[in-house]
């Protein structure tokens, strides 16, 4: 028997959704490629460690990366080895519900629906993220009142207000943490004299970025290539550094944030004063994210318990209850 | 005459389709939409997210080898 599926296909983690099961399925987004013929080498988490670290002929990309398809081909692949791998089959024909990033255009979700149909699905459609992000994070989105919900992935910030099911705003930036890696990697390199890769940068910001002062600082050492004589060296970085490299990145988010709140009717804006906005996605997690934007908006911001999971999650319940909510996929609301 | 009385009754029953058509359309609205407001209610939605819990025990062990969502 067939089981449906529900896929987050974010720009730097997919995870999938089984009906009845839950997830099974949690990995980077990134697929690694025979330059020379096109052939698959590794997807998941295998091709992830590979990232920056391959020989000429393989490359490792996310076909995803700023929240835009640009590589159909690849990403039909990607999304036909995923369904290969939770067992779906021309003889199982699951339905599928998608969760894309909102501001993909409609030629990319044809390509998105086409693919998973072409993979065996027996039907595929696609739902916002922050709406899947909403439900999956428990706010009262079945009541009349304005729930906003933040989702910051790698190439992807999105914030929505959502009232009795349906999206009353939207604001979607192919800005993300992505961008927050290569702000720290431009820095080093321009600052510092030393060229890193895009893993470490992003183990920087894990490990001391900040988008407000936070209580406890550590400096980082940080190992990379000099690029005056080629030889490997050590730096220090200090989170002070850090935050400064990342404030263009930090303030488009935020903006984003106010733009979204500027949209929304008066009435459910004085909800967000009582109720705050809640923060998702792997993005939300960098320190002092949540306190920046709830100083700059003043509103309380919340963080979800499943920053992580959320859209899957909710892309999930959809899937659970798919006769009753097949209304809330793209295209089916006029 | 028979022909007048065709027409009207031609068109008395065109006019109960159409309106006993519409009437449904409207209830179908009210329908689907608490079909929908319901499963979106928490008490609907708690079985889902719950899910999440058993989850998380099953990935514990191959985020600790340098997944990069990990907190
Ligand atoms: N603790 C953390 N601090 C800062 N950034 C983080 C943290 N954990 C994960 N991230 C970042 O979150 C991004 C992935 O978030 P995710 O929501 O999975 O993205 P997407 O939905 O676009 O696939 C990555 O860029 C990753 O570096
Ligand atoms: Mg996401």
């Amino acid at each position: 028997m067939a089981r449906d599926l529900a896929i987050d296909l974010g720009t730097a983690n997919t995870l999938v959704y089984m009906k009845g099961r839950g997830i099974v399925l949690n990995e980077p987004s990134v697929i690694a490629l025979n330059r020379q013929t096109g052939e698959v080498l590794a997807t998941g988490r295998e091709a992830w460690q590979m990232i920056g670290r391959t020989p000429g002929y393989i490359v490792a990309v996310r076909p995803l990366r700023g929240g835009a398809i640009t590589d159909f081909e690849i990403t039909e692949r990607m999304i036909r080895l995923l369904l290969q791998r939770v067992g779906v089959s021309r003889f199982t024909r699951p339905k599928v519900v998608i969760c894309v990033p909102s501001a993909i255009t409609e030629v990319e979700r044809r390509a998105v629906t086409d693919a998973a149909r072409r993979a065996g699905a027996a039907d595929a459609n696609l739902i916002e993220q922050p709406m899947a992000a909403a439900i999956g994070a428990d706010l009262p989105i079945d009541e009349p009142v304005g729930n906003m919900v933040i989702d910051i992935g790698g190439g992807t910030s999105e914030t929505a207000v959502i009232s009795l099911g349906g999206i009353v705003a939207l604001e979607a930036v192919r800005v993300g943490s992505f961008d927050i890696d290569a702000a720290i990697q431009n820095y080093v390199r321009r600052e510092h004299g030393i060229a890193i890769g895009e893993r470490t940068a992003e183990e920087i910001k894990v490990a001391i970025g900040s988008a407000d002062p936070t209580h406890d600082e550590n400096q980082a050492e940080v190992r990379g290539r000099d690029l005056m004589t080629g030889l490997p060296k050590t730096v220090l970085l200090t989170p002070e550094e850090v935050r400064f490299a990342i404030e263009d990145v930090i303030s488009s988010i935020v903006s984003s944030v106010i733009r979204c709140l500027s949209k929304a009717p008066p009435e459910l804006s004085q909800d967000f004063l009582v109720r705050g906005m809640y923060l998702v996605g792997g993005g939300g997690l960098l320190r002092g994210l949540a306190e920046r934007i709830e100083r700059e908006t003043e509103v309380p911001v919340k963080m979800s318990n499943v920053p992580l999971e959320a859209v899957v999650l909710g892309a999930g319940h959809v899937i659970e209850h798919y006769e009753a909510l097949k209304g809330m996929f793209m295209g089916a609301r006029r | 005459m028979s022909v007048v009385v065709i027409i009207v009754v031609i068109v008395v029953v065109a006019v109960v389709l159409g309106l006993g058509l519409r009437s449904r359309t409207a209830n179908d609205g009210v329908d689907s939409f608490r079909r929908q407001i319901d499963a979106l209610s928490p008490e609907a939605r708690k079985p889902t997210i719950d899910q999440v819990k058993s989850a998380e025990r099953l990935d514990d062990d191959d985020r600790a080898d340098g997944d990069d969502s990990a907190p």
